[in-house]
Protein backbone atom coordinates (compact mmCIF):
# COMPACT_ATOMS: atom_id res chain seq x y z
CA UNK A 1 0.00 0.00 0.00
CA UNK A 2 1.22 3.30 -1.06
CA UNK A 3 1.51 6.63 1.34
CA UNK A 4 -1.56 7.77 -0.92
CA UNK A 5 -3.42 4.94 0.01
CA UNK A 6 -2.75 4.66 3.46
CA UNK A 7 -3.31 8.17 4.18
CA UNK A 8 -6.84 7.24 2.55
CA UNK A 9 -7.76 4.26 4.72
CA UNK A 10 -6.35 6.58 7.92
CA UNK A 11 -8.77 9.21 6.76
CA UNK A 12 -11.73 6.83 6.33
CA UNK A 13 -11.17 4.65 9.37
CA UNK A 14 -11.38 8.05 11.28
CA UNK A 15 -13.63 9.54 9.72
CA UNK A 16 -15.68 6.01 10.88
CA UNK A 17 -14.79 6.43 14.41
CA UNK A 18 -16.01 10.25 14.58
CA UNK A 19 -19.45 9.07 13.02
CA UNK A 20 -19.48 5.77 15.80
CA UNK A 21 -18.52 7.84 18.36
CA UNK A 22 -21.19 11.14 17.56
CA UNK A 23 -24.33 8.23 17.30
CA UNK A 24 -23.05 6.89 21.19
CA UNK A 25 -24.86 9.11 23.36
CA UNK A 26 -23.07 9.83 26.72
CA UNK A 27 -24.93 8.59 30.28
CA UNK A 28 -26.97 5.77 30.58
CA UNK A 29 -28.86 6.30 27.23
CA UNK A 30 -29.39 4.00 23.69
CA UNK A 31 -26.87 3.79 21.63
CA UNK A 32 -27.00 4.97 18.35
CA UNK A 33 -27.92 2.28 15.51
CA UNK A 34 -29.43 2.08 12.33
CA UNK A 35 -31.97 0.23 14.00
CA UNK A 36 -34.98 1.82 15.60
CA UNK A 37 -33.74 3.63 18.68
CA UNK A 38 -37.54 3.75 20.70
CA UNK A 39 -36.61 0.57 23.01
CA UNK A 40 -35.06 1.41 26.33
CA UNK A 41 -33.96 -1.37 29.09
CA UNK A 42 -34.82 0.05 32.49
CA UNK A 43 -32.17 -1.15 34.86
CA UNK A 44 -32.91 -3.89 37.02
CA UNK A 45 -32.52 -4.89 40.79
CA UNK A 46 -35.70 -1.98 41.24
CA UNK A 47 -38.90 -2.49 42.70
CA UNK A 48 -41.79 -1.59 41.10
CA UNK A 49 -44.36 -2.62 43.34
CA UNK A 50 -45.12 -2.69 47.01
CA UNK A 51 -47.67 0.21 47.27
CA UNK A 52 -48.70 1.40 50.56
CA UNK A 53 -52.29 1.24 51.44
CA UNK A 54 -53.85 4.92 50.35
CA UNK A 55 -51.11 5.31 47.38
CA UNK A 56 -53.45 6.55 44.43
CA UNK A 57 -51.81 7.08 41.17
CA UNK A 58 -55.15 7.18 39.01
CA UNK A 59 -57.27 9.55 37.36
CA UNK A 60 -60.10 11.02 39.46
CA UNK A 61 -63.68 9.60 38.16
CA UNK A 62 -66.77 11.06 38.57
CA UNK A 63 -69.41 10.22 41.41
CA UNK A 64 -70.50 6.69 41.06
CA UNK A 65 -68.19 4.63 43.23
CA UNK A 66 -67.13 7.82 45.51
CA UNK A 67 -65.26 7.18 48.10
CA UNK A 68 -63.42 10.22 49.04
CA UNK A 69 -64.81 12.98 50.68
CA UNK A 70 -62.36 15.64 49.64
CA UNK A 71 -61.39 14.92 46.43
CA UNK A 72 -61.39 18.59 45.75
CA UNK A 73 -57.72 19.49 44.64
CA UNK A 74 -56.37 22.60 47.36
CA UNK A 75 -52.82 23.10 45.23
CA UNK A 76 -50.92 24.07 48.97
CA UNK A 77 -48.05 22.47 48.51
CA UNK A 78 -47.12 19.22 49.62
CA UNK A 79 -46.69 19.42 53.72
CA UNK A 80 -47.08 23.39 53.04
CA UNK A 81 -44.11 23.91 51.18
CA UNK A 82 -44.72 26.19 47.86
CA UNK A 83 -44.87 23.78 45.54
CA UNK A 84 -42.13 23.83 42.80
CA UNK A 85 -44.95 24.09 39.95
CA UNK A 86 -47.35 26.56 39.21
CA UNK A 87 -50.72 25.17 40.78
CA UNK A 88 -54.09 25.50 38.99
CA UNK A 89 -56.52 27.65 39.84
CA UNK A 90 -57.66 27.51 43.62
CA UNK A 91 -61.27 26.82 42.63
CA UNK A 92 -60.86 24.25 39.84
CA UNK A 93 -60.98 20.58 40.40
CA UNK A 94 -58.83 18.56 38.85
CA UNK A 95 -60.34 17.21 35.40
CA UNK A 96 -61.11 13.22 34.55
CA UNK A 97 -60.12 11.64 31.03
CA UNK A 98 -61.97 12.36 28.32
CA UNK A 99 -65.26 10.53 28.33
CA UNK A 100 -66.38 10.43 24.61
CA UNK A 101 -66.60 7.05 23.25
CA UNK A 102 -65.19 6.75 19.14
CA UNK A 103 -68.99 5.85 18.25
CA UNK A 104 -70.44 8.94 18.94
CA UNK B 1 -22.39 15.88 10.90
CA UNK B 2 -24.95 15.06 13.51
CA UNK B 3 -25.83 11.45 14.36
CA UNK B 4 -29.59 11.96 13.64
CA UNK B 5 -28.63 13.21 10.24
CA UNK B 6 -26.56 10.30 9.53
CA UNK B 7 -29.74 7.73 10.46
CA UNK B 8 -32.28 9.45 8.97
CA UNK B 9 -32.14 7.68 6.15
CA UNK B 10 -33.76 4.52 7.89
CA UNK B 11 -34.87 1.61 5.51
CA UNK B 12 -37.95 0.63 7.47
CA UNK B 13 -41.13 2.52 8.06
CA UNK B 14 -43.26 2.81 11.17
CA UNK B 15 -47.27 3.43 10.54
CA UNK B 16 -49.05 6.72 11.27
CA UNK B 17 -50.82 7.39 14.46
CA UNK B 18 -53.93 8.27 12.92
CA UNK B 19 -54.88 7.34 9.54
CA UNK B 20 -56.72 9.27 8.53
CA UNK B 21 -54.62 12.42 10.16
CA UNK B 22 -56.57 13.58 12.83
CA UNK B 23 -55.17 17.26 12.52
CA UNK B 24 -54.97 17.24 16.45
CA UNK B 25 -52.54 18.64 18.82
CA UNK B 26 -52.29 17.35 22.61
CA UNK B 27 -49.05 18.44 24.51
CA UNK B 28 -48.22 15.99 26.92
CA UNK B 29 -50.56 13.06 25.75
CA UNK B 30 -49.36 9.53 26.32
CA UNK B 31 -49.80 8.73 22.48
CA UNK B 32 -47.48 5.47 22.20
CA UNK B 33 -45.53 2.90 23.87
CA UNK B 34 -42.78 1.13 22.83
CA UNK B 35 -41.83 -2.34 24.59
CA UNK B 36 -38.32 -3.37 24.28
CA UNK B 37 -37.60 -7.08 24.76
CA UNK B 38 -35.34 -10.05 24.06
CA UNK B 39 -38.24 -12.04 22.90
CA UNK B 40 -40.85 -10.56 20.79
CA UNK B 41 -42.66 -13.81 19.62
CA UNK B 42 -42.58 -14.63 23.77
CA UNK B 43 -44.05 -11.11 24.09
CA UNK B 44 -46.43 -11.09 21.28
CA UNK B 45 -48.06 -14.06 22.73
CA UNK B 46 -48.66 -12.92 25.72
CA UNK B 47 -49.57 -9.42 25.02
CA UNK B 48 -52.24 -11.10 21.82
CA UNK B 49 -53.42 -13.52 24.73
CA UNK B 50 -54.36 -10.84 27.22
CA UNK B 51 -56.04 -7.99 25.41
CA UNK B 52 -56.54 -9.38 21.68
CA UNK B 53 -53.53 -6.88 20.02
CA UNK B 54 -52.95 -8.31 16.83
CA UNK B 55 -49.18 -7.71 15.14
CA UNK B 56 -47.56 -6.31 12.22
CA UNK B 57 -44.53 -6.96 11.95
CA UNK B 58 -41.55 -5.52 10.30
CA UNK B 59 -37.95 -5.27 9.97
CA UNK B 60 -36.44 -2.10 11.62
CA UNK B 61 -33.23 -1.44 10.74
CA UNK B 62 -31.10 -4.10 12.62
CA UNK B 63 -34.04 -5.08 14.69
CA UNK B 64 -37.56 -7.16 14.96
CA UNK B 65 -40.16 -4.71 15.23
CA UNK B 66 -44.07 -5.65 15.87
CA UNK B 67 -47.08 -2.86 15.43
CA UNK B 68 -49.42 -3.50 17.94
CA UNK B 69 -52.96 -3.29 16.65
CA UNK B 70 -56.31 -2.95 18.32
CA UNK B 71 -59.49 -2.69 16.11
CA UNK B 72 -57.12 -1.59 13.54
CA UNK B 73 -55.85 0.43 15.12
CA UNK B 74 -52.17 0.94 16.13
CA UNK B 75 -51.87 1.11 19.56
CA UNK B 76 -47.90 0.02 20.58
CA UNK B 77 -44.53 -1.19 19.76
CA UNK B 78 -42.38 -4.10 20.17
CA UNK B 79 -38.78 -4.17 19.89
CA UNK B 80 -36.62 -7.02 19.79
CA UNK B 81 -33.28 -6.15 21.16
CA UNK B 82 -30.48 -7.76 22.76
CA UNK B 83 -30.08 -7.12 26.50
CA UNK B 84 -26.89 -4.94 26.90
CA UNK B 85 -23.94 -6.68 27.98
CA UNK B 86 -22.99 -5.44 31.71
CA UNK B 87 -24.84 -4.24 34.21
CA UNK B 88 -27.91 -5.39 34.95
CA UNK B 89 -31.48 -4.38 32.59
CA UNK B 90 -34.74 -5.47 32.39
CA UNK B 91 -37.27 -4.96 29.45
CA UNK B 92 -39.47 -2.18 29.84
CA UNK B 93 -42.33 -0.27 28.02
CA UNK B 94 -41.02 3.63 26.87
CA UNK B 95 -43.89 6.38 27.47
CA UNK B 96 -44.29 8.73 24.36
CA UNK B 97 -45.53 12.42 25.02
CA UNK B 98 -47.08 14.46 22.17
CA UNK B 99 -45.01 17.39 21.53
CA UNK B 100 -45.89 19.51 18.23
CA UNK B 101 -42.39 20.45 18.05
CA UNK B 102 -40.11 18.15 19.21
CA UNK B 103 -36.80 19.99 18.77
CA UNK B 104 -37.90 22.97 21.08
CA UNK B 105 -39.64 20.84 23.46
CA UNK B 106 -36.43 18.87 23.81
CA UNK B 107 -34.13 21.82 24.48
CA UNK B 108 -36.59 22.93 27.21
CA UNK B 109 -35.73 19.49 28.83
CA UNK B 110 -32.24 19.54 28.34
CA UNK B 111 -32.20 23.38 29.61
CA UNK B 112 -34.07 22.38 33.03
CA UNK B 113 -31.82 19.12 33.65
CA UNK B 114 -32.65 16.35 31.08
CA UNK B 115 -30.63 14.15 29.29
CA UNK B 116 -30.68 13.11 25.94
CA UNK B 117 -30.73 9.34 25.47
CA UNK B 118 -31.31 8.88 21.86
CA UNK B 119 -31.52 12.56 19.69
CA UNK B 120 -34.12 13.25 16.92
CA UNK B 121 -35.23 10.64 14.47
CA UNK B 122 -38.08 11.26 11.66
CA UNK B 123 -40.08 8.54 10.47
CA UNK B 124 -42.09 9.65 7.44
CA UNK B 125 -44.92 7.96 8.74
CA UNK B 126 -44.73 8.34 12.40
CA UNK B 127 -43.14 11.68 12.87
CA UNK B 128 -40.10 13.18 14.64
CA UNK B 129 -39.15 11.60 17.81
CA UNK B 130 -36.37 11.73 20.59
CA UNK B 131 -35.50 9.88 23.86
CA UNK B 132 -34.51 11.90 27.32
CA UNK B 133 -34.21 11.04 31.00
CA UNK B 134 -36.11 13.93 33.08
CA UNK B 135 -33.89 15.14 35.87
CA UNK B 136 -34.50 12.33 38.32
CA UNK B 137 -33.74 9.68 35.53
CA UNK B 138 -36.93 8.39 34.43
CA UNK B 139 -36.96 7.62 30.70
CA UNK B 140 -39.40 9.14 28.29
CA UNK B 141 -39.72 9.73 24.60
CA UNK B 142 -41.46 12.85 22.39
CA UNK B 143 -43.28 12.61 19.68
CA UNK B 144 -44.76 14.92 17.22
CA UNK B 145 -46.99 12.78 15.58
CA UNK B 146 -46.63 13.24 11.37
CA UNK B 147 -50.66 12.47 11.36
CA UNK B 148 -51.89 14.33 14.86
CA UNK B 149 -52.20 12.96 17.87
CA UNK B 150 -55.14 10.51 18.46
CA UNK B 151 -58.32 12.83 19.74
CA UNK B 152 -59.54 12.42 22.87
CA UNK B 153 -61.85 8.82 23.30
CA UNK B 154 -61.97 7.18 26.23
CA UNK B 155 -59.65 4.17 25.31
CA UNK B 156 -61.69 0.95 24.88
CA UNK B 157 -60.65 -2.16 27.16
CA UNK B 158 -57.11 -2.85 25.48
CA UNK B 159 -55.35 0.24 24.83
CA UNK B 160 -54.18 2.50 27.04
CA UNK B 161 -56.09 4.81 29.68
CA UNK B 162 -53.34 6.14 31.71
CA UNK B 163 -49.93 7.18 33.00
CA UNK B 164 -48.43 7.52 35.94
CA UNK B 165 -44.62 9.14 37.09
CA UNK B 166 -43.04 7.66 39.92
CA UNK B 167 -40.39 10.18 41.47
CA UNK B 168 -38.66 10.86 44.50
CA UNK B 169 -39.85 14.60 44.00
CA UNK B 170 -43.28 14.61 42.68
CA UNK B 171 -43.56 18.54 43.17
CA UNK B 172 -40.30 18.79 41.67
CA UNK B 173 -40.77 17.00 38.66
CA UNK B 174 -44.65 17.83 38.19
CA UNK B 175 -42.80 21.56 38.15
CA UNK B 176 -40.72 19.86 34.95
CA UNK B 177 -42.80 18.62 32.80
CA UNK B 178 -44.60 21.67 33.50
CA UNK B 179 -41.97 23.82 31.29
CA UNK B 180 -42.53 21.06 28.47
CA UNK B 181 -46.25 21.03 27.95
CA UNK B 182 -48.02 23.58 30.02
CA UNK B 183 -49.42 21.34 31.79
CA UNK B 184 -52.15 22.64 34.61
CA UNK B 185 -50.70 20.91 38.03
CA UNK B 186 -53.19 19.62 40.66
CA UNK B 187 -52.56 18.24 44.16
CA UNK B 188 -54.53 14.86 44.38
CA UNK B 189 -55.92 14.04 47.86
CA UNK B 190 -53.84 11.16 49.90
CA UNK B 191 -54.01 9.43 52.44
CA UNK B 192 -50.55 8.14 52.41
CA UNK B 193 -48.93 11.13 52.96
CA UNK B 194 -47.31 11.15 49.94
CA UNK B 195 -47.61 14.11 47.00
CA UNK B 196 -49.99 12.88 44.28
CA UNK B 197 -50.10 15.50 41.35
CA UNK B 198 -52.71 15.15 38.39
CA UNK B 199 -51.40 17.10 35.46
CA UNK B 200 -53.70 17.97 32.77
CA UNK B 201 -53.91 19.90 28.99
CA UNK B 202 -56.99 20.82 27.13
CA UNK B 203 -58.71 20.23 30.65
CA UNK B 204 -58.05 16.60 30.55
CA UNK B 205 -56.11 14.51 32.86
CA UNK B 206 -53.17 13.35 31.11
CA UNK B 207 -50.81 11.80 33.93
CA UNK B 208 -49.89 11.62 37.29
CA UNK B 209 -46.62 12.16 39.42
CA UNK B 210 -46.62 10.57 42.80
CA UNK B 211 -43.55 10.79 45.25
CA UNK B 212 -42.48 7.18 45.67
CA UNK B 213 -42.68 5.10 48.60
CA UNK B 214 -40.29 6.58 51.38
CA UNK B 215 -38.57 3.59 51.80
CA UNK B 216 -37.16 3.73 48.44
CA UNK B 217 -33.27 2.90 48.39
CA UNK B 218 -34.70 -0.11 45.80
CA UNK B 219 -36.64 2.13 43.86
CA UNK B 220 -36.12 4.68 40.73
CA UNK B 221 -38.13 7.02 38.90
CA UNK B 222 -39.63 5.52 36.18
CA UNK B 223 -42.97 5.82 34.29
CA UNK B 224 -45.83 3.40 34.23
CA UNK B 225 -48.45 3.01 32.06
CA UNK B 226 -51.82 1.60 32.05
CA UNK B 227 -54.02 -0.11 29.90
CA UNK B 228 -58.01 -0.32 30.38
CA UNK B 229 -59.37 -3.47 31.51
CA UNK B 230 -62.70 -4.89 32.30
CA UNK B 231 -61.68 -6.64 35.90
CA UNK B 232 -58.29 -6.04 37.29
CA UNK B 233 -58.77 -9.20 39.11
CA UNK B 234 -59.56 -11.36 36.16
CA UNK B 235 -56.97 -9.94 34.04
CA UNK B 236 -54.41 -10.07 37.03
CA UNK B 237 -54.63 -13.94 37.25
CA UNK B 238 -54.20 -13.89 33.75
CA UNK B 239 -50.87 -12.23 33.86
CA UNK B 240 -50.06 -15.10 36.12
CA UNK B 241 -51.25 -17.87 33.81
CA UNK B 242 -49.60 -16.45 31.39
CA UNK B 243 -46.20 -16.67 33.52
CA UNK B 244 -46.44 -12.53 34.26
CA UNK B 245 -46.17 -11.97 37.83
CA UNK B 246 -48.32 -9.05 40.05
CA UNK B 247 -46.26 -6.44 41.53
CA UNK B 248 -49.42 -4.93 43.38
CA UNK B 249 -52.26 -6.77 43.76
CA UNK B 250 -55.80 -5.56 42.33
CA UNK B 251 -56.48 -2.38 44.55
CA UNK B 252 -59.11 0.26 44.66
CA UNK B 253 -57.77 3.48 43.86
CA UNK B 254 -59.13 6.96 43.45
CA UNK B 255 -63.19 6.89 43.78
CA UNK B 256 -62.93 3.01 44.08
CA UNK B 257 -61.48 2.29 40.90
CA UNK B 258 -59.57 -0.51 40.80
CA UNK B 259 -56.33 -1.09 39.28
CA UNK B 260 -53.06 -3.56 39.38
CA UNK B 261 -49.61 -3.53 38.88
CA UNK B 262 -48.19 -6.64 36.84
CA UNK B 263 -45.13 -7.08 34.66
CA UNK B 264 -44.56 -9.43 31.89
CA UNK B 265 -42.62 -12.53 31.27
CA UNK B 266 -39.78 -11.09 30.53
CA UNK B 267 -40.05 -8.24 33.29
CA UNK B 268 -41.87 -5.24 32.08
CA UNK B 269 -43.90 -3.79 34.58
CA UNK B 270 -47.66 -1.90 33.01
CA UNK B 271 -50.61 -1.26 35.03
CA UNK B 272 -54.12 -2.67 34.35
CA UNK B 273 -56.86 -0.28 36.19
CA UNK B 274 -61.01 -0.61 35.32
CA UNK B 275 -62.70 1.89 34.01
CA UNK B 276 -66.61 2.55 33.48
CA UNK B 277 -68.20 4.55 30.58
CA UNK B 278 -69.78 6.38 33.61
CA UNK B 279 -66.39 7.29 35.51
CA UNK B 280 -65.44 10.05 33.28
CA UNK B 281 -66.30 13.52 34.47
CA UNK B 282 -66.29 15.69 31.20
CA UNK B 283 -65.99 19.34 31.96
CA UNK B 284 -66.96 22.48 30.36
CA UNK B 285 -63.71 23.31 27.60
Amino acid sequence: MNTRNRLRVGIFGAMTLALLSACAVTGVGVEGSVGYDGGYYEPSGYDYGGWGVGYRVGPSRCCEHRDDHHDHPVNRGHAGRAPAYHPAPAGRSAPSIPGRSRSH
Amino acid sequence: MSCAAAVAAADFELPALNSPPSGEHHAGKMVWADLVTPNLAAAEKFYGTLFGWTFQSTRAGNSDYAVAMLDGRPIAGMLEKAIPSGGRHQSAWLTFLAASDVDSVKKTALAHGAKLLAGDRSYPMRGQQCVLSDPEGAVFALLASSSGDPPDYLPVAGEWIWTSLHAKDAGAEAAFYQQLFSYDVFEAPSDDGLEHLILSSDNYARASANDLERDSAHRHSHWLNFVRVNSAVETAAKVRALGGRVLVEPRPDRQGGMLAVVADPAGAPFGLMEWSDSDSKEEPK
